[in-house]
């Protein structure tokens, strides 16, 4: 691609494609059968120097081989005149050389273009015409045949390469369109930029508009000896540079393009190819297109996490409602919305379930609102009536968030968080599967939650205490492989620790 | 598995010849089926066993998973080699 070794002109291709071209050959074979001997030559140019003429037609003409300087000057002459006729008037030209041979020169032609010439020097008698119209309209196929063959060839060296760079254009927007998390996407935007620049170095810097700098947020790094990430500030360095004007700034071994929307957002920066050549044109082509693609998807991740910003600020708010009636009842726990959350990133639940947990686990008793204080705070056994009003709480969550379109995906957590894995709970006596695996992770932190936090109709468990309680239910009133996943987050020492915190206000 | 031992294979041996001559690309099993004339389920597990040797790398998402070339030089350099004994036999 950036090879400065200069390219055969097309004339020229064809001429060499037809010099080889077994069809011609044939040709030749079946003419030269009905005129033998003949002697065959090819002439690359349309109006060749007596040198060129005598080195193609020398080599097959024995008279010529033979001929003393006067004569031979004056066969080649004689030739070169023909050559010019042909290439003149673009029809077979015969002659008869100063040795008594006859021949003929045809005119390699499509349309006005003369890609060379086709000679044959043959016996004392002259061919019959018919024998050189059949090989005139025989050559002129063949030539449109290799043209043909040529125009091909040529078509598939240059699409090949743009459909292929088009194909990976195509993969890499796939690819990064596929997350709405930034911490997730602006890495795997750097992983790319490094693949398709055969680099060893990318940073990805976003604007921090009020401080007019740009602030590093991805960074991957190949070489052994790693730079450190740093700020910079627009108008300094490639980076600052490329964000001041609004286009790429381009040296030896780095790459600046900035992230442009409606104005710039950032830039992303390649340094040293691994092959240690300088960044080229193409590249910068290359290179603005991935940005252009990159943009779309930190834009669509940015603005995700700005709704989603503004559905938890929701959320959090009908929570500081609902718990204005009974304090620290709908105010979760950082660790519980950790234990649940983490729960289901090690179940591999998408990024949509996990959020949607996340909801649930705020607003799971939000129902609750609805059934009488004495009740809720009653520290006796409850009557069968008051157990059938409490049995309705989930229901009357799912009323409550039903207009909230952004928690739609939560409802199914809310509404049977309290089914058991055997099928003893309620509101519909589910089991096992049938219950949504966001409720099952729900079940399980909910009633630990409950355990370990003080309430009316219990006494307060240890943290160990709890989990003992949950392992001893696992099977029936939990799915016992999210238990064993629970078991396993909550050893975990960070959250060990978050919760004792919280808890117990040490860690 | 040793590189010569792994091109044995045709698909496998087309999926490097293709990676090596184009190394800025990325691409899904689909393309790579399309580069090469085959079938897209047997070059996706020719990708998956290419990525395992260490000749390919996997970029995955939850919608697709695209493939590209190694940046191991001493790889890269053998598979030149194989390459170019191919060619000139």
């Amino acid at each position: 691609m950036h090879d400065q070794k200069k390219e055969p002109t097309y004339e020229k291709e064809l001429f060499e494609r037809l010099k080889k071209s077994a069809s011609l050959k044939r040709e030749e074979e079946c003419i030269g059968s009905m005129i033998k001997p003949v002697h065959w030559w090819m002439i690359e140019h349309i109006n060749p120097k007596t040198a060129e003429i005598s080195e193609a037609i020398a080599c097959s003409c024995p008279h010529l081989k033979r001929s003393d300087t006067a004569k031979k000057g004056r066969c080649l002459k004689e030739i070169h005149r023909v050559i010019r006729k042909a290439a003149d008037t673009k029809t077979l030209t015969r002659f008869e050389c100063k040795e008594g041979l006859h021949g003929f020169v045809y005119p390699i032609a499509q349309g006005d273009k003369i890609y060379g010439h086709i000679g044959a020097c043959y016996r004392k008698r002259e061919a019959y015409p018919q024998i050189l119209d059949i090989f005139s309209a025989f050559t002129d196929t063949i030539v449109r045949e290799a043209q043909k063959e040529l125009e091909l060839s040529k078509l598939y060296e240059t699409i090949r390469p743009r459909a292929i760079a088009l194909s990976t254009v195509h993969t890499v927007h796939r690819l990064i369109s596929s997350t709405l998390d930034l911490n997730e996407l602006l890495p795997r935007v750097a992983r790319l930029s490094l693949q398709i620049m055969r680099a060893n170095r990318c940073s990805i810097k976003l604007m921090d508009a009020k401080r007019k700098t740009l602030l590093p947020k991805a960074t991957v790094d190949l070489r052994e000896k790693k730079s450190r990430l740093k700020k910079v500030k627009i108008g300094m360095w490639a980076p600052g540079k490329a964000v001041k004007y609004g286009r790429p700034v381009r040296g030896d071994d780095y790459l600046a393009t900035p992230l442009i929307d409606e104005d710039v957002i950032g830039v992303i920066t390649i340094y040293d190819k691994i092959d240690k050549k300088p960044f080229t044109a193409f590249d910068q082509e290359i290179m603005s297109t991935l940005a252009e693609q990159a943009v779309i998807a930190i834009k669509n991740a940015q603005l995700y996490k700005e709704q989603e910003r503004l559905t938890m600020g929701g959320i959090r708010s009908l929570a500081t409602i609902l718990d204005t009636r009974a304090p620290h009842a709908y105010i979760a726990r950082a660790s519980f919305l950790k234990i649940a959350v983490t729960m289901a990133q090690e179940m591999r639940l998408n990024l949509t379930e996990v959020k949607s947990l996340e909801y649930a686990a705020i607003l799971h008793d939000a129902g609750e609102i609805l059934i009488p204080d004495e009740i809720l705070a009653k520290p006796t056994k409850l009557t069968e009536e008051e157990y059938e009003m409490v049995k309705r709480h989930p229901a009357a969550g799912v009323e409550i968030i039903k207009h909230m379109k952004a928690l739609r995906s939560a409802t199914p957590i809310i509404l049977y968080h309290h089914e058991n894995y055997d099928g003893t709970g309620y509101p519909k006596g589910l089991k096992m599967d049938q219950i949504p695996v966001g409720a099952r992770i729900m079940a399980i932190v909910s009633a630990f939650e409950s355990m370990i936090t003080k309430k009316p109709y219990r006494t307060v468990k240890s943290i160990d205490e709890s989990l003992e309680e949950i392992k001893k239910n696992s099977g029936s009133q939990f799915d016992p492989k999210l238990v064993d996943v629970f078991m396993r987050v909550v050893a975990r020492k960070d959250i060990r620790s978050m919760l004792e915190k919280e808890l117990y206000g040490n860690s | 598995m040793e590189i010569a031992k792994l091109l044995a294979s045709k698909i496998r041996r087309k999926i490097v010849a293709f990676f090596h001559e184009n190394q800025a690309s990325i691409d899904t099993p689909r393309g790579v089926a399309t580069w090469i004339g085959e079938d897209r389920s047997k070059v996706k597990k020719a990708l998956e066993e290419l990525v395992d040797a260490g000749v390919l790398i996997a970029h995955r998402s939850s919608s697709t998973s695209g493939y590209s070339y190694t940046r191991n030089p001493r790889i890269i350099s053998k598979i030149s080699e194989i390459i170019d004994e191919s060619s000139t036999a």
